[in-house]
Parts: C-alpha cells; sequence; structure tokens
C-alpha cells in the first residue's frame, strides 16, 4: 500500500519537479542537464511578450479577484439570511458553479457573450451620432474579467458561507441590543469577523484566475494572458524559458494557496 | 382533629405598584407555527424591581424576555415599556439590554470595546473621553478594572459574564433582562455571582427582569416572581408568598420542595379543607380558592412542616424511618407511612440534642401544624 501511495506521488510530481529542474538547466536541451543557471528566467522576464502576457493577467486576476470578492460576500450574506427552498436552489447552484468543467464554462460564456453583444452592438450603433465612431463591444480584457469574476465568485461565496455559519448568531442581536442598526453590525461585527475568509477568497480566486487557460482561451479574443502564452509557446517546442515561466507560475500559485489555507487555518478567535 | 384557626394573610405584592410601570405586557399572545409560546400574558413591571421569569425549558419565558428586548414581535397585544408601545420598535431602538445566556461577547474587540460598543453607537457621537470614563466606571461597578485590553476570550467564564453585564449596564437601560446569566459558571461561582448581582440591582438601581429555571436562583435574587408553564403566566408573587401561598400544586412543586397527598375535597369551612384520603385519613389544610366539596385535591406540606416524634401525640401518624441523609445544619429524612407513602421530612439540628436524631429503620410518630398545610387543586 505505501509502495503503492508512493508510485501516485512519483507519477504525480516527477513532471512538476523535471520541469522546475530543467528551468535552472545551463544548456538549451531538455535531454542533459549542464550545469546550473538562472538564464531563463532573465530571458522571460526580457522578453516583451512574456512581460504583456503577465500584465494582463496579474490585471485580470486582480480586478477579477476583487469583484468577485466583493460580489461573493455579499451573495453569501445574503444567502445567510435566506431560508426554505430558495436557499437549497441557490446553494446547489453554487456548488454547480464550481463542479461544472472549466470547457463548459468557457463554451457557455463565449456563447453568451457573443449573443449579447450581437444585440447591444446595433443597439449602441443606433444611439450614437452618425458621424462619431460608436463604441464597439467585443472579447478582450472585460469579457475575461467577467468569466473569472462568475467562476470565482462561486469559490468566495463558498469560503464566506462557512465562516458565516460557523459564527454565532447571537452575536448579531447582541449588536441590535447595543443599539447597532443592521447596517453598523454588518460593519463593525459581521465584516471583522467574516474578514479572514474573505482575504482566503480573494487569494484563491487570483490564483484561479491567473492559472486559468482553458476558460481564458475562449474568452480573451485577442487579449493573451500568461496561460494562454505559454500554450502558444509550447506548439514551437518547450523551450526553458517556458520551464521558467511554469516554475514560477507554480512557485507564486503555491505560496497564494497556502497563504489562504494559513488564513482560513488560523484559530477562530473563540 | 382539633380545630386551628388558620391565617389566611396574603402578601400584598400582587397589589398594582403605585408608581406607573417601567414596563408591560399587555394580553401578549406568540404562536410559533402551531406552538403558544406566550398565553395572554398581563404583566405590569415597577420600576427598579428585580423580577424574574420562572418556569422549566420551553414555558415561554424566554420568548417574553425576547419580546421585552424587540428579537420576537407579538403575535398580538402590545409590549409596553417606559409608557410606550414598543411592538414595532426594533431591538436598537429600544431603551433596554440584555444579558445572552452565552454571554455574546465580541471575539475580535478587548474588554473595553466590548463595553463601549452601545455607547459608540450613540447619535450624536459620545466623546472619546466621555466613552471611556464610563466604560472606567462600569469595570469598576464589575470589579474588573485593570481589564481594558484584554482579549475577552482568554478571560475565565465569570469575568467573561461580568464584562457582559458591564457592556449592559453601561448604557444605563431602563430595563436590564438576563437570560439565564448564571447556567454556564460552576455552582460556586454561579453562588457568587448571585449576590454580586443582587448588589449590583441595589446600587445602580436599574429595573431587572431575569430568566431561570433554577428555582433557588429565583427565589434568593427576586423581589417578585412570574411562574409560568405553557406560555402562561400563572402565579406571580414575592418569593415568600410563592413559596407559603402557592396556588396550584405545580407552583407547590415548582417553587421549593414539597410533599403531595392526593385524595378528594370532603368539605371547606372557614377556609379549612377537609380531605379524605384513598385509605381512609381525614387530613385538614388551608383551602384554596375555588375548592368545593367533591373536588379531586392535593394536600401539599413542605417537609421542613412535618415534625417527628418518638411517641405518638394527639393526631399523629406512625411511620418508619426509610433513609437518612446528613446535611449538616439539616437532616433530610425519608418516612414511610402505610396510607401514604413516602414523606420527605427536614429536621433541623438546632437545639436538638444527638439522642434526638432518628436511625434508620426506627419507628417513628409524624404529625403537622394543619395551618401550614395547603390544599391545593390538583393542577
Amino acid at each position: 500500500m505505501r509502495i503503492y501511495a508512493f508510485c501516485v506521488y512519483l507519477f504525480l510530481y516527477t513532471p512538476i519537479a523535471i520541469i522546475a529542474l530543467f528551468s535552472f538547466n545551463a544548456g538549451r536541451h531538455a535531454s542533459q542537464l549542464q550545469g546550473f543557471s538562472v538564464q531563463w528566467y532573465v530571458r522571460a522576464f526580457r522578453n516583451p511578450f512574456v512581460m504583456d502576457a503577465l500584465e494582463t493577467s496579474l490585471i485580470v486576476a486582480f480586478v477579477s479577484a476583487t469583484l468577485a470578492s466583493v460580489l461573493g460576500t455579499l451573495a453569501a450574506v445574503g444567502l445567510q439570511t435566506m431560508r426554505g427552498p430558495a436557499r437549497a436552489v441557490f446553494d446547489g447552484v453554487i456548488y454547480v458553479a464550481i463542479m461544472i468543467p472549466g470547457i463548459v464554462i468557457g463554451i457557455a460564456t463565449l456563447i453568451a457573450l457573443v449573443t449579447v453583444f450581437d444585440v447591444l452592438n446595433p443597439l449602441l450603433a443606433s444611439l450614437w451620432f452618425e458621424d462619431r465612431q460608436p463604441p464597439r463591444l467585443s472579447m478582450g480584457i472585460g469579457s475575461l474579467i467577467a468569466a473569472h469574476t462568475m467562476f470565482t465568485m462561486a469559490l468566495v461565496i463558498v469560503i464566506v458561507r462557512a465562516r458565516l455559519a460557523s459564527l454565532e448568531q447571537v452575536l448579531g442581536e447582541a449588536s441590535a441590543d447595543l443599539y447597532a442598526t443592521p447596517l453598523a453590525t454588518f460593519m463593525q461585527v459581521t465584516l471583522p469577523l467574516i474578514a479572514p475568509a474573505i482575504l482566503a477568497g480573494f487569494l484563491l480566486s487570483f490564483t484561479f484566475s491567473f492559472d486559468d487557460f482553458i476558460i481564458a482561451f475562449f474568452v480573451a479574443g485577442s487579449e493573451t494572458t500568461l496561460p494562454i502564452y505559454v500554450f502558444s509557446s509550447i506548439r514551437r517546442g518547450v523551450t526553458p524559458e517556458i520551464n521558467a515561466i511554469g516554475t514560477i507560475v507554480m512557485v507564486a500559485s503555491l505560496l497564494l494557496l497556502i497563504i489562504a489555507q494559513l488564513i482560513l487555518r488560523r484559530r477562530p478567535e473563540r | 382533629m382539633t380545630h386551628i384557626p388558620i391565617d389566611l394573610q396574603y402578601a400584598t405584592s400582587e397589589q398594582p405598584d403605585a408608581r406607573p410601570p417601567i414596563a408591560a405586557l399587555r394580553n401578549v399572545f406568540k404562536v410559533f407555527g402551531d406552538v403558544v409560546a406566550a398565553d395572554q400574558l398581563n404583566l405590569s413591571i415597577a420600576p427598579g424591581e428585580f423580577l424574574s421569569f420562572l418556569g422549566p425549558s420551553g414555558c415561554g419565558k424566554t420568548t417574553a424576555l425576547r419580546m421585552l428586548a424587540g428579537f420576537e414581535a407579538p403575535t398580538s397585544g402590545e409590549v409596553l415599556i417606559d409608557g410606550q408601545v414598543v411592538n414595532t420598535i426594533e431591538p436598537y431602538g429600544r431603551p433596554v439590554n440584555m444579558v445572552f445566556q452565552s454571554y455574546a461577547l465580541f471575539p475580535h474587540m478587548n474588554v473595553a470595546d466590548n463595553i463601549g460598543y452601545g455607547l459608540r453607537q450613540r447619535r450624536p457621537r459620545l466623546a472619546r473621553a466621555e466613552i471611556a470614563r464610563k466604560v472606567g466606571r462600569a469595570l469598576e461597578i464589575v470589579r474588573l478594572t485593570g481589564f481594558e485590553k484584554r482579549r475577552v476570550w482568554e478571560m475565565s467564564g465569570g469575568q467573561q459574564q461580568r464584562v457582559a453585564l458591564a457592556r449592559a449596564i453601561v448604557n444605563e437601560p431602563k430595563l436590564l433582562l438576563l437570560d439565564e446569566p448564571l447556567a454556564a459558571l460552576d455552582r460556586k461561582l454561579r453562588k457568587e455571582m448571585q449576590i454580586e448581582l443582587q448588589d449590583l440591582q441595589r446600587q445602580i438601581g436599574i429595573t431587572f427582569v431575569l430568566v431561570t429555571h433554577d428555582q433557588e436562583e429565583a427565589l434568593s435574587l427576586s423581589d417578585r416572581i412570574c411562574v409560568m408553564r405553557e406560555g402562561r403566566i400563572i402565579q406571580t408573587g414575592d418569593p415568600q408568598n410563592l413559596y407559603d401561598h402557592p396556588k396550584s400544586r405545580y407552583v407547590a412543586d415548582f417553587v421549593g420542595t414539597s410533599n403531595f397527598i392526593d385524595g378528594r375535597v370532603e368539605h371547606v369551612a372557614d377556609g379549612v379543607a377537609t380531605l379524605a384520603t384513598p385509605s381512609g385519613l381525614r387530613l385538614q389544610g388551608a383551602a384554596n380558592a375555588g375548592l368545593k366539596a367533591g373536588d379531586e385535591a392535593c394536600l401539599s406540606v413542605r417537609p421542613e412542616q412535618i415534625h417527628m416524634h418518638r411517641d405518638a401525640a394527639p393526631g399523629s401518624l406512625p411511620g418508619t424511618v426509610h433513609n437518612r441523609i446528613f446535611l449538616g445544619e439539616h437532616t433530610e429524612y425519608l418516612v414511610q407511612q402505610p396510607a401514604l407513602g413516602s414523606l420527605n421530612v427536614l429536621a433541623p439540628r438546632q437545639g436538638q440534642p444527638d439522642d434526638l436524631s432518628f436511625q434508620t429503620g426506627e419507628p417513628v410518630h409524624i404529625n403537622w401544624n394543619p395551618a401550614r398545610a395547603l390544599v391545593l387543586s390538583p393542577d
């Protein structure tokens, strides 16, 4: 049994370890190690395409994670006060959003957005003066942010809901009893107590958005995120530069995930 | 048996107070689904009094308290605070504060911030220095000076309890509501806190409304007790009045302990009822209002009212000591009486020479002053 488990881990992590290892390879070929070097990292950071893609990825991840945190928290708080079958339905829908494969979300979002744009673009054009160029809605950074926000919002809702459920309801009553209006109670009691969950949700959302390839592939339009860049360069062969990018992304993602876990696990204040 | 004049004097605490009540319930009903949690509650709470709702869990006492706090709205009837109908006023709009059973201290705030929470909600805002002064004063009252910066979860149960108290009294509410505040404390600490609560109430003069299922707590703390059952207030009175003049077997059983002897009322004269037991005994006691000949009834005798003798006396009944529990200043006996079954007897030790204590298995004769026995309707 132990050997079996060991084999599973070996199978899972060997490729990742090899990528990390070869990203420090001084030579060009993936077949042989030729000494330690960070030249591929330097090259990756000097490559303007990589930097562009990184910038796009960071913007999308940051904006979508922020939106998801705000909207997800509001949704979670709203759901907490709901009762009965409506709540069960919403709960189910949220879990479905997490379980649906990325490719389905990608295609569905693409079709939905294209359909909406087809309706809105002529409408916008008709509203503008004839001599001016009407704005045209199209796929791009906006659609990327929208799709990622939608997906990661479900994550935030689940995490914040768990925290809200563990809060004693009597704290809200105590606050109301001490003359705090519902808004004041939310700001002074609920929000500070669920803040760690929101932060953890933000970090997870950021990681998911930053790492996502499938959804981005469908809705990015002409934009290139880092995973899309990596994918398209692989078609020209795996270079050590790609290994270096992969290693950086992996380390950054792992760090964010670990921080999120630490925040969530931190001893809840009684 | 000789006829003994029975003193039927009732305490006057049920008479309406001359001062206008600080809070009142008028014909209040509360229904949850098909459960009636409050059934026609009528009550006036006098300024400065210490009132308790006493009853088993599910009797509606907490519902009554929560309607005063504003967490529940009555299905019908009126809740008044300081002369105003407050039915539609939210908890945060009511000049009352509550001490919760679980304390409900805010875990992300230190002691001073917890206590100052209510003061910080005031509009127009209070000056920081004013809040700090009031918080300091409240800490002084609950004897926690110097604990301002402590985190609440680092404190013991008793200390948390005091922080919860301070957080409520610092607002100088018209009513302080206490929901089983001592239930989570161990026995010794509970005793201490009871004394502190009573001192505190005298010191600050705020009206206290306590909910408890602990009759000892209600008896020792309250000026007035409302005994509740199935959503109704079945008797209200000061502790001694309730103990001495329960109007029903339920109250006699819930407030203190008592021996109950079932039977049928033979006749009632001058407030004295004669009860015939199934075993053929004739027993007398002060008649509960409304009892008449032929009614099912029960005779209630408190354990401390039964006297034990070595020799037969006029009107005494023979029995056998079945069990003996030495309690220090008292000894509790279980006496087996052929016609009446087991009776609890509480005999004080004071003034009793050692040779007068009875041994298990010893034959004894018991009697009681009929004026100290009550004939009650069985429910």
